[in-house]
Formats: C-alpha cells, structure tokens, sequence
C-alpha cells in the first residue's frame, strides 16, 4: 500500500473519532459522578438537529455549536431530574431518552419543514490547517489539517483529563462516582453534583452531534448518529474511564470505522460488518478482562439516598 | 455467592417469613435500584404515564400547526377502525409480548436484561436457516423445527450475556446491549454472505417456501398464528413466577437477594434460568416475525424491539399478564399513528416521542414509590 493512502485512512480515523470522542467523554463526565451515560446517543442526535436547525436559520456555524450544546443539555435534563431527583433507574431512562430524541427530531424535522423527508442543505466547516505543524511529514496532514471541532475534541479529552485528576471541583465529583456517602459528609450535594455532571457531559455529547451534522454531513437526517453513541460508550468501557485512555479508545474505533470504509474498495478477505463489530467484541473483550476489578466509578448507577 | 450453613428449621422460618412479609403478601413490583410499588397501583401509574405522555407530545404537535385532538382521534380511528387494523397490530404486538415477557421476569429477579433485541435478531437467523434449508418436509415440522431454533439461538444468545454476568461480574445491561448490536450485525453478514438473496438490491433473504410460512388464523384476514404463542407464553409465565417454586425463587432474588442468599437460592443458577427464559421467547419471537411478517430475513428486522420490550415490562409492573395489554398498546400505538400520518399528516414518529416520555414517567413513578418506601 502507498504511503499516501495509509495516511488518508489516518486522517480518516481522526476526523471518524471526533463525534466519538465528543460523545465519550460527555460520557465519562457523567458516569463519573455515577450516572451511567446510555442516553449519549439521544444527545448526540438531540445536539446534531438542534445544531443544523440553529445554523440553517442564524446563517452561523458558532449558533449551530451553541444551539446544539443546549439541545444536548435539555435531553440531560431530564435524565438528571429523573435519575437524580426521582432515582429512575439509569439505564432504562437512557434508553427511554434515546427513542425519545429519534421521536422528537424526526418529528420536528418534518413539522418545521412540511413536507416527507425535507432535505437540509449546510456548509460543512473546512479543514483548518496549523501553519508549520501541518507541513510536518505523515503527522502533519494526519493531525494538524483537520476541521477546527476536531482540535477541539481532542484539546477537551487533555483538558478533562486535568480537571478530574487535579481540580477540586473534579476530585469531588469522583468523589460522589465512588463514595456518595463520603463526599456527602464532607458537604457535597451528591444529587446535585450528579445532575450537574450529567447536563455538562450532555451539551458536550451534543457538540459530538453537531460534529456530525455542521462538519461531516452538512446535513440532518433521521438517527443519523447511527449507533455512535453506544460505540461511544464502548469507548469510554475500554479507556477503563480515564478521558486519555478513552481518547485512544475512539482513535481505534475510529480507525477500525475507516478501516471498514475502505475494505471493499481494497478487496480484503474480511466483511466490513466483521469489522463494525469490533468496537462491542473488544469492549465486551475489556469488560470480561477485568471484570469485577473494572475501574468503573464504584457507585454508578445506585441512586443516592440520604439517610 | 454467600451461603451460610444455617440447619433446615431455621432456613424454613426464615423462607416462611420472607414468604409472608414481602413476597407474596404485599407483592412488590421490585425494579432496578431495590424498590417497590404495590400491585394495585401498577394499573393506576401506567394510565398516569400514558396521559402525562400524550399532554406533553401535544406540544410537539402544536408547534408543527396541527391539532393534537384531531391527531389523536386519527390515532384512535386508525388503530381500531377496520378488522385489517386490528389485525396488523395484532400481528406487530406478538414479538413485543413475547419479548416483553421474558423482560419482565427477567427484571423480577433484579436482571436487567435489555438483550432482546439481539436475541430476536439470531432467533430470526435460525429459524430462517430452518425455512431455507428443510422446506421440503411437511409444514408443520417445517414451522415447529423453526420456531424450536429460534428459542435455541435466543437462549443461546442469551446465556453468552448470564456466563459474562456470573463468571466475569460484567454488568448484564453493559453486555447485553454490546450484544444487541452484535447480534444486528450477525444478521448483516450472514444475508451478505450464505443467506442472502443474489442480485437483490436490499439485504434480505430468499423468500422462504410457502410451507414455512406462519398460518394465517382467520381465512381472508392477514393475521399470523404467532399471537396464539404470546397469549400461551404470557399464561406460562405467569403461573411460574407466581405458582412455582422457580417463581418464588425469582421474586425472592429481586425482592431481597440477602434473604434469598440465608434460604439457600442459587443466584447464578438462578439468573442463567430466567435469562434462559428471556432468550428463548426472544428467540421464538424472532421466528416468529421471519416466519409470519416478511417470509424471508430482512436486515434489521429487530431494530426498537429491545426498547419496546423493555418499556413494555415495565409499563406492565414486571406482571406477565399485564404485559398483554400493555404489549397491545403499544402495537395499537404504532399502529394508529401510521395511519395518523397518511390522514392528517401528523409525522408517525410522534409514536416514539409518546413511547419514550411513557417510560420516562413509569420510571419516575417508580422512583418516587421508592422514595416513600424508604422513608
């Protein structure tokens, strides 16, 4: 294979990465307070619609990123209100959230614009090269000449990162993932902190829609996050739940995505479907390996009861 | 697991207590999370869910110009105007019954099994290998050998989720959902690969013979036997979590795992029985919808039935025969807004809207019910 098409599959798998990793560490955000993050997929399509929408009507790409961190927060809150304040099973709302938001923006989508299946047409946010970095061989046109939210994605994971393991603010929301109860004898509102956790790593899962929707596609179609959501959450089972570890988790997710792309073009002897299952098998693969040792937050998914 | 050596008087005070307070006396609707609500309340806080659902997708409906009233009563008419209609929701109501069912003793017992989705997808792959492969024996052995794969694969599917789950301690949602997808994709490929249809644009099977075919129930009416399947699996099931020990076993499991643990239930034999279960009828359901709906395997056939299985169970209070009308309505739903959309216009995705804001409020009724329980 030519040196040039190596680096357009990487190239590839770092733009594939972006809407996952904006999704995963959304995610983690919230798993980290202890809420599991099943509905990411209804945010992610929840940020994608209210992103095009906003962007269609305000002519503004910087409207479209807003719009879609709000819409992906107004799904988050109602999955905090009903995780945190009514102690909804976790897992259960997130998928009950994720029909809702295929519902909602379906049905908007043909609302607000009559018709069967209207067609919304968007500029896509070009690629921003980084003068000298760009230039730099291989590394340069794989990581330096990408679109701007794909910077973004990956500044953010560095940026998470610090803030749990170095913040006060992100030590205590660990805090209320492991131990509620201690966090909550050291005055931490652990039901709030959760619902603050959950609405963040919502807008941020949004923006991983707004990926999709302004610098992707250019366009909003009916679930057209596809399922990225639950490869997210993957993502964040094999990064073990540190935002680095997930940020390589969505780079070989996104790369085995490119991978499948360009398998029938190439004519391996594997099935791109083979291939689509390889997030879930190595997931699946993680959760065996470690087990009941998973660095998985320890109180995720138990509702907090003060007593 | 933890099993104290307590001798036989003790473990049977101990059983015949639990029996009384919590089980059988009270009848808790034990969820996710370790609360309860009564029985009698079920019926009451799934019409609640509903209504709150439907005023709340008003609002979807007003900002797109059209009157929710009207819409509904489209709904309505479209869902239970004509024989045929009944009939087709009939038709769509069997795998989310059959699922449904499976779930909700699943959830009896504390296990949050959302894999049906997957399990119907490979029930559906066996027993369309059946139908292509042996369909010049008689019908009836052509259709019961498919309907008995189906369940085989279903449990099959299944149990990789129960041996993740008791050998490994992997969350059962986290690998029963992995699954779903994976079990979607075994679908892809096998009709890429062995069982497709050559030259076919979409991915999709042969047609099956018409001697696999599921029989049509009345002459003249397009409805499949399948439901008769639902009805006796609803049925089943509810005599065993109620009427046997393997029931009272489950209910122990979900109501108080300690108590189970001192009276000597076997957890993990215990959880692999009752996904075993869930997996069979998913399976069977999957067979069902080869076998009875499209005559041939169609690429993701199953997708939203996991969901729906799963909302079902819940909006039925985890009690097998509630899940019979709480699976009709949600097949008599979809139904009525099919037709919703082709009278007045009203986008049929609105369905989904009042299915997940359904489930929202179910959940949310629950959660408060165990909020005054642990007051």
């Amino acid at each position: 294979m030519e040196t040039k098409v190596i680096i357009e599959v990487l190239a590839a798998s770092v733009r594939i990465a972006t809407p996952l990793l904006f999704a995963a560490l959304g995610g983690l955000l919230s798993e980290s307070a202890g809420t599991f993050a099943v509905g990411i997929e209804g945010m992610m399509l929840m940020g994608a619609f209210g992103g095009a929408i906003a962007s269609l009507i305000c002519h503004s790409a910087v409207a479209g990123l807003l719009a879609s961190a709000i819409s992906g927060a107004t799904l988050g809150t109602i999955v905090a209100v009903a995780t945190a304040r009514f102690r909804a099973d976790q897992m259960v709302t997130g998928l009950a959230v994720n029909i809702f938001a295929f519902g909602l923006t379906s049905f908007l989508l043909r609302g607000l614009f009559g018709g069967n299946a209207p067609a919304i047409v968007l500029p896509t946010l070009g690629a921003l090269s980084i003068p000298f970095f760009s230039r730099l061989p291989i590394i340069g046109p794989v990581l330096f000449a990408q679109p701007a939210l794909t910077y973004a994605a990956f500044v953010l994971a560095f940026a998470l990162q610090l803030f749990l393991t170095k913040t006060r603010f992100g030590l205590a929301l660990r805090a209320v993932g492991e131990n509620p109860a201690a966090a909550f004898s050291t005055g931490t509102d652990p039901g709030r902190v959760r619902m603050v956790a959950t609405i963040a790593g919502a807008a941020i899962a949004g923006l991983g829609g707004a990926v999709l929707s302004l610098q992707e596609l250019g366009t909003f179609t009916d679930g057209m996050t596809n399922g990225r959501g639950f490869i997210a959450l993957a993502a964040i089972i094999v990064g073990r739940w540190i935002p680095l570890r997930v940020m390589l988790g969505c780079l070989l997710f996104g790369a085995a995505s490119a991978l499948g792309l360009n398998i029938q073009g190439w004519g391996l002897p594997i099935s791109s479907y083979i291939v689509q299952m390889m997030p879930y098998l190595i997931a699946l693969g993680v959760l065996c390996g470690i087990g009941r040792k998973a660095r998985m937050p320890a109180a995720i998914g138990k509702p907090f009861i003060r007593s | 697991m933890l099993r104290p050596s307590i001798d036989n008087n003790q473990r049977e005070e101990k059983t015949a207590k639990i029996d009384k307070e919590s089980v059988i006396a009270k009848r808790r609707w034990p969820i996710p999370g370790g609360f309860g609500v009564t029985t009698w309340r079920a019926p009451l806080l799934a019409a609640v869910a509903i209504g709150l659902a439907l005023a709340v997708s008003a609002v979807p409906i007003l900002i797109s110009g059209k009157n929710p009233l009207l819409a509904y009563w489209a709904m309505l008419r479209g869902a239970i105007g004509s024989a045929d209609s009944i009939a087709f929701a009939l038709n769509k109501s069997t795998p989310y019954i059959l699922a449904g069912v499976g779930v909700a003793m699943c959830f009896r017992a504390k296990v949050i099994n959302i894999g049906s989705e997957g399990q119907i997808a490979v029930g559906g792959v066996a027993a369309s290998w059946i139908a292509l492969n042996f369909s010049e024996f008689p019908s009836v052995i052509v259709i019961a050998a498919a309907l008995i794969a189906g369940a085989i694969a279903g449990a099959a599917w299944s149990a990789i989720a129960a041996v993740m789950r008791l050998k490994r301690g992997v969350h059962e949602v986290l690998c029963t959902l992995m699954l779903n997808f994976i079990g979607l994709l075994v679908v892809s490929e096998v009709l890429r690969g062995p069982m497709g249809e050559p030259g076919a644009g979409f991915p999709q099977s042969p047609l099956f013979a018409e001697s696999s075919w599921l029989p049509n129930l009345f002459p003249g009416i397009d409805m499949h036997a399948g439901i008769i399947f639902a009805v006796a699996a609803v049925v089943i099931c509810h005599v065993f979590l109620w009427h046997t020990p393997f029931g009272f076993r489950l209910r122990l499991l979900g109501g108080s795992p300690s108590a189970a643990a001192y009276s000597g239930v076997s957890f993990g034999r215990s959880v692999f029985e009752v996904m075993l279960i869930a997996g069979g009828l998913a399976g069977i359901a999957g067979a069902i919808e080869v076998l009875g709906v499209h005559y041939r395997l169609i690429e993701g056939f199953s997708q939203g039935f996991g969901f729906n299985a799963v909302a079902i169970a819940l909006l039925a209070g985890l009690n097998p025969l509630a899940v019979l009308p709480a699976g009709l309505f949600f097949a008599f739903l979809e139904a009525g807004a099919l037709a919703m959309q082709r009278e007045i216009g009203v986008p049929s995705s609105l369905v989904f809207v009042i299915q997940g804001l359904t489930m929202i409020f179910v959940l949310c009724a629950i959660g408060i019910g165990a909020k005054e329980r642990s007051v």
